[in-house]
């Protein structure tokens, strides 16, 4: 192959949003040939009592794409280390390992896309589905002073859900955030959303 | 979720990614160990525990899990090709042991009948062969996981 | 000395539950002789002795009821069957470690769907198990499951869904159009244990609106 020596994969960098974990790094280039690359991983506890073992992670042993996603092998609040290595045919590089221990509380929440729609006098919300982890409080009030605010724990699903049978010529606002048990965390809040909803308001 | 053992709380935890890992071995663990005569973590050790004795058994009987019994059974988690599912519990398990870790030593009251519920545990497990031993605790996690999820504040 | 491989005179052999009812199967050989008879023993995990199950010696179906034998549910269980054929070969095969708490299938619930004209009202009957209290009444999932909750979920025609969570076995959803179609499922959910029923669904339509007729 006219390769002696392969090179280790370089720049290994995680990103990690709303829970799913992606490990990327720069490429092993070998003109005219197929580099494939195996990613492992240790957790805080083989790191401490069983550091000579590494284990293979589920998707990329081997992959041919320089990126692994690895939420599902991350699977406790611990940090992890993390390594890549190459191979070409029988030659196989040296390992690379991830600069800075990757522990998942440190994912960035986002707010989370909701759109608010009406059916009847049914005030009704679709959630972006963003997995497991996620639970969605959804806050939603009546537009007008002293108003008390609603909280909902809403699933995800793929039709929208209902929320509140609203009154004819009132007007709802609606905010929701995430919440993700295994870190403890809440997103932001999406932007707050009104409705008004069609109708002679009732007379009081 | 979080869990409230007495005064010692531990959140970060997703008992159903726990139980999963668990299920997910079940039955090969559970098959390598025929000594069904014998049961370790037996109702003397686990029943009528008192909400703060609850902390300091809890950090006893899951920091053997973490040095002795993960410990010695990994090679058979590779073996039986497990070592996914055992590290998810491993690391775990860590993890609980590291945040009761504090919160119990600063709690002496019922540390002595804590201590005597985990020798119950501890003379029964000496007194099987090491391997047999071993195997057997990791059996009977699904026991521990059952115990700790009545301390689930749902 | 040759051991003679017995092992095709007995497969599988397991439990299968739902609500507590803990039936104990096996499979025989697949010609199967008609004298090939079966013999059940059980015991509690832990324990050292195994019982011989009354009324499951030497018979010669593949099942065997085992729910009273098993009905502890803070214990764990191993059963165990012996298999003898027409020409005195024998093999016994054991169950892998049974838990009735958490290996059982909760059955969908049983539920009336009540149209009205603007609402629907969903009653749940309630959940009977087989196990029974020290004092003979009868257990329902809800005396043994203390965090257990209904779903209640109408589905409006395939636009938008209504879903709520309640420990109440009675629920109404309101503020519907009448003289229309709704598809309705109720499941069991246990959080603690992770499980959950296969949904009960209904498919119902609200009652006209005659109040200007």
């Amino acid at each position: 192959d006219g390769v002696a020596v392969l090179p280790a994969p370089q720049n290994l960098s995680m990103q990690s949003t709303n829970m799913k974990h992606v490990l990327t790094w720069s490429p092993v280039i070998v003109p005219e040939e197929i580099i494939r690359y195996s990613v492992e991983y240790q957790g805080e506890y083989e790191s401490l009592y069983t550091s000579h073992i590494w284990i293979p992670s589920s998707w990329c042993s081997p992959t041919q794409r320089p990126e692994c996603d690895i939420t599902e092998d991350i699977t406790a609040t611990v940090s992890y280390s993390l390594r890549v290595r190459a191979t070409l045919g029988s030659l196989t590089s040296a390992w690379s390992t991830l600069k800075h221990r990757f522990n998942q509380n440190s994912t960035i929440l986002t707010p989370p896309g909701m759109e608010i729609t009406m059916d009847g006098f049914h005030l009704l919300i679709k959630l972006e589905d963003l997995g497991p982890h996620f639970e969605f409080f959804v806050f939603y009030w009546r537009r007008e002073p002293g108003a008390k605010e609603h909280v909902k724990v809403v699933r995800p699903g793929v039709l929208p859900v209902y929320l509140e049978t609203v009154e004819p010529g009132a007007a709802y606002c609606v905010k929701a955030r995430t919440f993700v048990k295994a870190i403890g965390r809440h997103s932001a809040f999406s932007r707050t959303e009104c409705v008004k909803v069609q109708g002679e308001a009732l007379p009081l | 979720q979080e869990f409230q053992f007495g005064p010692c709380q531990v959140d970060g935890i997703v008992l159903q990614k726990l139980w999963q890992a668990f299920w997910a071995m079940k039955d090969i663990v559970q098959a390598q160990d025929n000594i069904t005569s014998v049961r370790l973590l037996r109702k003397e050790v686990l029943q009528n525990v008192s909400e703060t004795e609850s902390c300091h058994l809890l950090h006893a009987l899951l920091r053997f899990y973490v040095n002795t019994v993960f410990k010695n059974y990994h090679d058979k988690a590779v073996e039986f090709g497990i070592l996914k599912s055992f590290s998810t519990l491993a690391n775990n398990f860590f993890v609980i042991v590291s945040k009761l870790q504090a919160s119990q030593e600063k709690m002496f009251s019922t540390r002595e009948s804590a201590r005597r519920r985990f020798l119950l545990f501890y003379r029964a497990f000496k007194q099987l062969d090491r391997e047999a031993a071993v195997t057997k605790a990791f059996g009977e996690m699904d026991i521990l996981l059952r115990w700790m999820e009545k301390f689930n504040q749902l | 000395h040759i051991t003679e491989d017995t092992s095709d005179l007995l497969q599988h052999v397991k439990f299968q539950s739902s609500n507590f009812e803990n039936i104990l199967t096996w499979d025989g050989k697949l010609e199967s002789a008609p004298d090939t008879v079966y013999s059940v023993q059980y015991k509690t995990y832990g324990e050292g002795e195994w019982l011989e199950k009354e009324g499951c010696q030497r018979i010669t179906r593949k099942s065997c009821n085992l729910t009273v034998e098993t009905s502890n549910l803070t214990e764990l269980y191993y059963a165990r069957v012996t298999a003898i054929d027409g020409a005195g070969r024998s093999a016994t095969k054991m169950t892998n470690r049974f838990s009735p708490l958490q290996d059982t299938n909760i059955k969908p619930p049983d539920v009336t769907c009540i149209p009205k004209v603007r609402s629907i009202q969903m009653n749940v009957h309630p959940p009977y198990t087989v196990i029974r209290a020290r004092n003979g009444h009868q257990l329902t999932l809800e005396n043994i499951f203390q965090d257990l909750r209904y779903h209640f979920n109408l589905r409006i025609n395939h636009t938008y869904q209504m879903h709520f969570e309640r420990k109440q076995r009675k629920f109404e959803f309101f503020g519907l159009t009448p003289d229309t179609e709704f598809h309705g499922t109720v499941m069991i959910c246990i959080p603690n244990l992770f499980k959950e029923s296969a949904p009960y669904e209904c498919q119902v339509k609200t009652l006209p609106d005659r109040t200007w007729t």
